[in-house]
This record gives structure tokens, sequence and C-alpha cells, in this order.
């Protein structure tokens, strides 16, 4: 049973998530405040604009968008650079080295049970909550099938991104300056922070040959599409398909370029 | 018996920039390309057999851990050969992940959060240890150690010392043929030491294990080790049985005691008693260099109390600084 080994990071990561019930609390809140401040920093940009529809979409469009972006990104943060990073200075990052698995695999499977209390406790809730409210906002159809491939692919090409920052650190053996240009950049050219569809035209073209769009505007694209025609389907999930490959690829090559590097903090 | 670990001229440099002082040279070190070469192992080799446990000893920044990471794989040699158990470490990592076991005293390969129990399970799945194989292990440490109450309990509510314990016996879980122990016993005190020693000779002893130990304290070497190793600067200094360094130091303890009055005046007076031992005198000690194999302990300390009002007194071992520095005064016969 090849699976099992990884599926038991799984399970202890949400028998440890569980542990600290507060966190889910905390965040909770935290999201609240960020989305009342998403609500009217939006609300000022239409009533300045003039229109109900800017680029395209309406008040409601984009604060849906912006509601189910948040809780994608808490449902698909991992936190690895952090991790990485931590794990590189104090020096843990030997005892993970030395578990009969490769380190990407081993950090992804000990967070994957983050994922799944995560779905559950904040995506799903999140969810529902913006179904009801809009009533119907939400098309509930096929849509829903392809956006769960969608996820899968954007969670991975998210961590192949992930990881390859955080291994950036094995060189610069510093954390906190890598990981929040990190994190502006991918959450800025995701889609996260503003949908793509306010880009500049010129901006747009860039931002389609780049991996970030395939992490949040794909799937939350897919998710608000109404009548998903299967071959523009198949062209979005295809691109994701070969960033998701791509990307996994370059960031195997660069960690095992990049191990030799290694010193190896105390010792 | 064949050896499990074969070292061939193993040498290991680092390069690290050298940095200078102040605001002004750290801005001048943000362009520097100024490295310079620490040689961290230099030129070692030797062989270990299955089953021998080794004792390395060597000072602080002596080349131990990076010894040891070479032989897990983690590091890879600048130049020289590795073999552990057939395989070259940092080549083939992951299956030499699955033949070896470590712990290092300052870290915990537990998780954090849970209790030991979960972590066994986790290790189970994780090296795929048979569910025969996983239970008698359990078993056997049943019989070695009181874990019950440790099972259960999450690893962060633990202490220092069960932690080390369970730590020792996380590494051994998937029966490995090597374990390499980097100072476990650092920061316990003396009831845990000796239950950690003796498990890990009873480890040894059942499973056949291999084992390799770091640490600074000559209490572990003498409760466990037949065979010690010590480098120094990165340089091998010493290979060879322990019986043989404690001949030619002879069984050396070092007795200190408290009197009352000039502790420099005393010292002299004691020296004029004692002409066979030799005796200093700090702030605060008085301090008796006692041959073992001349006169014991006990026979200076009665000999010292029918003369002086001894307020207090304290016993040390030889420490293997002490050693090395002997070794490189006087040379190893």
């Amino acid at each position: 049973m090849k699976l099992k080994k990884y599926l038991t990071l799984t399970r202890a990561g949400i028998i440890e998530a569980l542990q600290f019930r507060l966190s889910f609390v905390v965040m909770v809140i935290g999201n609240l405040l960020y989305l009342i401040v998403v609500y009217f920093l939006w609300k000022a940009i239409y009533a300045s604009a003039g229109t109900d529809i800017v680029n395209g979409m309406t008040f409601t469009d984009t604060l849906i968008y912006l509601v189910l972006a948040t809780a994608l990104f808490n449902f698909m943060e991992m936190y690895t650079v952090w991790e990485i990073g931590r794990n590189i200075q104090s020096g843990k990052i030997v005892l993970d080295l030395l578990k009969p698995m490769e380190y990407r695999k081993y950090l992804f499977w000990s967070y994957s049970g983050s994922f799944v209390t995560q779905f559950f406790l904040t995506f799903l809730p999140t969810f529902i909550a913006v179904a009801a409210v809009t009533h119907g906002a939400i098309p509930l159809g096929i849509n829903l099938l392809y956006f769960v491939i969608s996820v899968v692919f954007a969670v991975s090409i998210n961590y192949s991104i992930d990881f390859i920052v955080g291994t950036i650190c094995l060189y610069t053996e510093s954390i906190w300056g890598i990981n929040i240009m990190k994190q502006v950049i991918v959450l800025l050219l995701s889609g996260a922070t503003i949908p793509l569809a306010f880009f500049p035209e010129t901006m747009k073209t860039v931002l389609h040959w780049l991996p970030f769009q395939s992490i949040y505007h794909a799937p939350l694209s897919i998710l608000l599409n109404a009548n998903p025609q299967p071959e523009k389907m198949l062209v979005t999930l295809g691109t994701q398909a070969m960033w998701c490959i791509g990307m996994m690829i370059l960031s195997k090559l660069f960690w095992k370029a990049s191990l030799r590097q290694i010193t190896v903090n105390g010792g | 018996m064949s050896a499990i670990i074969e070292i061939k001229n193993v040498t290991k440099e680092f390069k690290v920039l050298k940095r200078r002082e102040g605001l002004k040279g750290s801005l001048k070190d943000l362009f520097s390309r100024n490295y310079k070469i620490v040689r961290a192992v230099d030129n070692i080799s030797m062989q270990i057999a299955q089953g021998e446990i080794v004792g390395y000893l060597g000072p602080n920044g002596a080349g131990k851990s990076t010894t040891i990471k070479m032989m897990t794989g983690v590091l890879e040699p600048t130049s020289g050969e590795i073999l552990v158990g057939g395989n070259v470490p940092y080549k083939n990592r992951t299956r030499n992940a699955q033949e070896i076991g470590v712990v290092f005293g300052q870290r915990s390969q537990l998780w954090w959060a849970l209790p030991l129990i979960e972590s066994f399970r986790l290790l189970k799945d994780i090296y795929q240890i048979p569910d025969a194989d996983y239970e008698e292990m359990l078993k056997l440490y049943q019989s070695l150690v009181d874990i019950e109450p440790l099972l259960h309990k999450p690893v962060r509510q633990m202490s220092l010392g069960q932690r080390t314990l369970s730590d020792i016996l996380a590494a051994f879980l998937h029966n490995p043929k090597i374990v390499f122990l980097d100072e476990p016993t650092i920061g316990l005190d003396v009831s845990m030491k000796a239950k950690i020693r003796t498990l890990i000779h009873a480890l040894n002893k059942e499973k056949k294990t291999t084992v390799i130990l770091t640490t600074h304290d000559m209490g572990d070497v003498d409760a466990l080790c037949q065979r010690i190793v010590i480098i120094d600067k990165g340089k091998m200094l010493y290979d060879n049985d322990i019986a043989h360094l404690k001949r030619f130091f002879g069984s050396y303890r070092t007795l200190k005691i408290r009197v009352d009055g000039d502790l420099k005046q005393e010292a002299e007076n004691i020296q004029k008693e004692l002409p066979d031992n030799s005796v200093s005198a700090d702030d605060e000690w008085i301090s008796v260099l006692v041959d073992e194999e001349k006169a014991s302990v006990m026979d200076v300390l009665g000999c010292l109390q029918k003369k002086y009002k001894i307020r207090d007194m304290q016993l040390e071992e030889i420490s293997s600084e002490e050693v090395i520095k002997k070794i490189y005064e006087e040379g190893v016969q």
C-alpha cells in the first residue's frame, strides 16, 4: 500500500489541526473584517464609476467573486515558504530529509490534512452562505464538477510555486521578505485580490501566458459560469494541467539542484 | 564481521562568506565575494561493523555532526567515499533513510501536538513497517521501559527526558540497521541518563543495531561504547577500544573539596600530605587529582577528613575535552 504512506500524513494533519480549535475562530473573525473592507472599497469604486456594470461585472458579481476568492485562499494557502524557511533556520529540515520520502511530497502530504479541515470549516460554509444569500447567483450544475478538477490543479500549481520560492530560502537563509513578495505577486497576478477583468488589456494578455491565473482566476471563473461549454472548459483545464506538470517538474529540478547548497544550521 | 559503514578519506569543506564587522562592514559584505574555505572534516577513514556501539567524541565544532550528516546522506562529501549498508548515502538518500534511524538530542522528529502513539503509527506507515514487526517492537519497548503513561501524552507536554526517550524509541521503531544518536543525553538528569543508557544498550543487544553515538559525557561512553573515535578540528585523533584509552589515562578523577581557611594555603598543606596527587586551588575549590589505580577516592577523602573539616565536596570525571587535551599534549602510545 503505497498510498497509505501519504494518507497517514493527511490523517495526522487533520488531528493536529483540530487540536487548535481557537485558531479557526480567530481566522473566521479575520476574514470577516477583510470582507467588510472589501465590501466598502468596491462599493465606493462602483459608486464613483457611475454605472452598474464595470468591466462586465456588476457589484454583486465582483463581491461574490472576491468572497469566494478569500475562501479559496484560506483553503489553498499552505504557508509552505514559512515552513521551509523555518525548518532551514532551525535545522529541523535534517529530520525531514531523513524520512524515506521525497521532501517535496513529505511536506505536501504533511500539510494536506489542513486542506480537508479548511475545506469543511471555511470554504464550504462560505460557499453555502454566499449561495443562500445571493439566491442562485452561483450556478449549481455541471460547473461544480469542473470546478473541483480545476481546484485540484490550482492547489498543485500553487504548491509548486511555493516550493520554488521556499527553495530560494536555501540560498538566502531568510524568509520574511521573500514570502511577502511571493504572496503579493501571486495574489495580485492570479486575480485573488482584484478580478482579472479589471486589469488593462496588455496586462491581461501578459497574465494569460503566466501560471498565476490558473490558481484563482481559472477555478473561480469556472465556478461562476452558468453554462459551461465543454470546449472552453477543456481549454481552461488543459492550460491548468500543463502548468501543473510544468511547475512540478521545474520545482523538482530546482530543489534537486539546490539541495547541494544545504549547509544545515547547527553543526 | 563485515563493515556496515565504510568511510574512506572523507573530507568536507564549506564555503563561508568572510563577514566584516560594524555597519560599514555589513554594507560592504552585501557586495563581497570574499569567501573562505572551512574544512570541517579532514581526511577521515574508518570502518564500523554491524552491531558495534561506537562513541564519536570531540569538542564542539570538531566536525562530529558534519560526519553524521554525511553518513545519513544530508550532506555530500567534498571528496572521499562513504558507503552505508552498501549505499552511497547522498545519492540514495530515501533508500538510505529506510535503513537508518536518527536522534538529534536538541530536536525532535515527533509530531509536536499529537500523543506519542500517533507518532508511532505515522512512522509505521511512513516506513511501511509490517504489523507483526510493529507489534513485536512495541512489546519489546514495553518490556524495557514503562512507556504506557507516555503513549497517550502529547509530545509538547513531555519533559525533556521523556521526549528524548520517546525520540530514541521512534528512531529504533522501523528496526534500522544503524542508529545515529547525536548527544542523546544532553541536558538530562542522572537517573534519566541511566535509563536512556540502559535502553540503548538493550536495543543494541536485542536487535544487533549498530549505534553511532556522539556525546560530551564520558559517562555515556563508559556505559555503552566498546570503541571510541575522537576527532578534533576535523582530524581524526584516535580510533581504538575504550580499554586502551583507559589504560593510557589510568582512571583519573578529580576530587574537589572546600574547607575553612585560606584555600591556597590549605592546598599547599594538602599537597605536602599527598605527594602522589597533584593539588591545586581556585577561589572556591581545592582540586585533588586522584589516580584510582593507586588509591581510591574514598581513601583520599577519608585521609583528608581526619585532618580537615570538609564543608562541601564534588567528584568530577575526566571530560572528553580533557582527554583530547591530554592526547594533544602527550599523544597516544
